[in-house]
């Protein structure tokens, strides 16, 4: 056993990780609707599990990719490593600097320009501005904008928004990549390069964390995949396995959806179990899970 | 979205970095942002918590400064006179008073405008400062919930670009006092340094409360416009402290509340440094820096023990 000495080069430890949501504070919140609420007491669940009992470590050289339907707290956990929202139960250890691209084409500050936002990257990553001069061209370059670096953000189009983007989140340097969809973005031609820095990256022995709904990503460029439903992990492990997995689950629940709102709409209980049969089991044998989270 | 048309706005502005610098500083990196980090749900005491505080806003100048300047190039640039308006802000203000004083009201004062205008500065500096504060952390959410900072950085971006915008106020009472009123020029306004550092002081406390709040409640921000407004004219600034003083013969009671206002204090100290060349009442200025530091940690621990849910709420 090499336990002594792996212990001490993991990338990211996550324990039993949990991370609740106060139902009660959300984002139009005014002194009138938490009165309301206040009255209302009792009515409904006062808080949720967006991630319970997560636990996974990750080490250099691996990249992990996070699968599974929407609200399932892929992005809760996403965030959640990138030191964005602190877990409410459990722990997280992450050894290196991260770096992330968590939120498709949102830039700093929409009325600075290009080059002042990659300035203003390096003050949030807390790299120098020497070091971030002489990375700008290599990332003005990478991201292919131009003449549009002195332009505002604002002015961007999406598609440029999302290159500078990644590329300023590639080219810090970091010893930890976590990306959320963003691979999906751009023309064919950056997606190919977006691709091959992504991989390039993962061959420095830099640790990846990916969230894709993607699945020939997840099986061609990752050695490992986790599948989280209702934030909870179903399974991790190989690539194809968990993409199995979970496309299995998914038809089951897509079946059973079907098979409720044949219901709902007024169909018989046979034909709805007829047509919510899934290979040799049926509906009955599929668990209705309540409602999960939402993508935030 | 989509394409949205040619740059227009290609000006040439400073960089942000100020690239242009010829400092020799080159922070080790790992003092600004730690390249590791350990999370859990325990979170330090109270006194860990105002620590906490104080290493961010010390270790991430570099990041408030940056924030701050992305500020005042957006508040500069997208107007036509530009940072003119720093400067014909508070005189067009003073005007105003000044009629609305002296025509109507009919209690005016010796060089009137100079003494409401030593009031109107300061003033501005604190509910520009308070307004932009309010909404700094509330309107970052994507920023937010982007990437891993300390959340005191906004608020205190706000106030720091507050301050150059006091500096250009200044730099008009200066030239009033050249050209209007030289016969007013005094060593006490060597002073106004020392009553800034405390209005400082008292700002950065409410400031940190009221941006921590808003993220909760959006009704922070109308609340305070008003608040604002009313602790204005509630202050010494369109009259003077001797009015108080006339007013406590009847009212003791609304006399001896309006001398508790901080503002009070402050006000009365930038008068009598700019306006009557005296030295001000160091006593009460030295409690109302105590006040305001007390505040200020109070300040920190609301904004730190509040600040994990602004990534979830907003």
């Amino acid at each position: 056993m090499r336990a002594a000495t792996t212990a001490v080069d993991y990338a990211i430890d996550v324990d039993r990780l949990g991370v609740r949501y106060n139902l009660r504070l959300n984002r139009k919140n005014t002194f009138r609707n938490t009165l309301a609420t206040i009255a209302r007491r009792g009515d409904a669940e006062q808080s949720f599990w967006a991630l319970r009992e997560v636990s996974f470590r990750l080490m250099p050289g691996e990249s992990l990719a996070i699968i599974g339907p929407n609200g399932a707290g892929k992005s809760t956990l996403l965030m959640t490593l990138a030191g964005i929202i602190l877990p409410s139960e459990g722990s997280l250890d992450v050894r290196g600097k991260v770096s992330g691209l968590l939120q498709l084409g949102a830039g700093f500050d929409q009325e600075l320009s290009g080059g002042d936002n990659i300035m203003l990257a390096g003050a949030f990553l807390g790299i120098d501005d020497r070091e971030m001069d002489r990375r700008a061209p290599a990332i003005i370059d990478f991201a292919d904008i131009g003449q549009f670096i002195d332009a505002p953000l604002k002015t961007y189009s999406a598609g440029m928004r999302a290159r500078l983007g990644f590329s300023i989140a590639t080219a810090v340097d970091p010893d930890i990549l976590l990306l959320d969809e963003v691979l999906a973005t751009g023309d064919e031609v950056f997606r190919v390069k977006s691709r091959a820095r992504v991989l390039e990256l993962a061959r420095a022995a830099r640790a990846i964390v990916l969230v894709t709904h993607d699945m020939s990503w997840v099986t061609e460029f990752c050695n490992r995949a986790m599948l989280i439903e209702h934030g909870q992990v179903i399974a991790q492990g190989e690539p194809a396995d968990i993409v199995h997995i979970h496309e299995q689950r998914s038809e089951v629940e897509r079946r059973r959806k079907v098979a409720e709102t044949a219901l709902l709409l007024g169909a018989t209980p046979e034909v709805a179990t007829a047509l919510g049969l899934v290979g040799p089991g049926r509906v009955a044998s599929v668990r209705p899970t309540p409602r999960g989270g939402t993508e935030r | 979205m989509g394409w949205a048309g040619p740059p227009m706005a290609t000006r040439p502005v400073p960089s942000l970095s100020g690239r242009y610098r010829t400092l020799p500083e080159r922070m080790n990196m790992s003092h600004e942002a730690p390249a590791a980090f350990h999370a859990s749900a325990v979170r330090p005491g109270a006194f860990g918590l105002v620590r906490e505080a104080f290493d961010e806003v010390r270790s991430r100048r570099r990041l408030i400064r940056y924030l701050a300047r992305a500020d005042l190039k957006k508040t500069g640039a997208d107007t036509v006179f530009g940072n003119l308006w720093w400067i014909l802000d508070p005189i067009l203000q003073m005007i105003v008073y000044v009629v609305l004083v002296t025509l109507i009201f009919r209690r005016s004062q010796p060089d009137f405008p100079l003494f409401i205008f030593g009031a109107i500065v300061p003033w501005k500096w604190f509910t520009s400062s308070i307004s932009e504060a309010i909404t700094s952390v509330s309107g970052q959410d994507r920023l937010i919930k982007q990437i891993k900072f300390p959340k005191i950085a906004l608020p205190a971006a706000t106030v720091v670009s507050g301050i150059v915008q006091f500096g250009f106020g200044l730099l008009t009472l200066a030239g009033m006092l050249v050209l209007l009123y030289p016969e007013r020029i005094t060593v006490t306004l060597l002073l106004i340094p020392l009553i800034a550092a405390v209005q400082l002081v008292f700002t950065m406390a409410l400031a940190l409360v009221l941006a921590a709040l808003n993220v909760f409640f959006r009704d922070v921000v109308n609340l305070a416009r008003h608040a604002m407004r009313l602790w204005f004219y509630l202050s010494p600034a369109l009259y003077g402290a001797a009015l108080v003083q006339e007013l406590g013969q009847t009212q003791p009671l609304l006399a001896q509340l309006m001398k508790l206002n901080p503002f009070f204090t402050i006000l009365e100290a930038y008068r009598s440094a700019i306006y009557f060349g005296t030295v001000p009442d160091f006593a009460a200025l030295a409690v109302v820096l105590l006040v305001s530091v007390a505040l200020l940690a109070l300040g920190a621990i609301v904004f730190k023990q509040l600040e994990p849910s602004f990534a979830k709420v907003l």
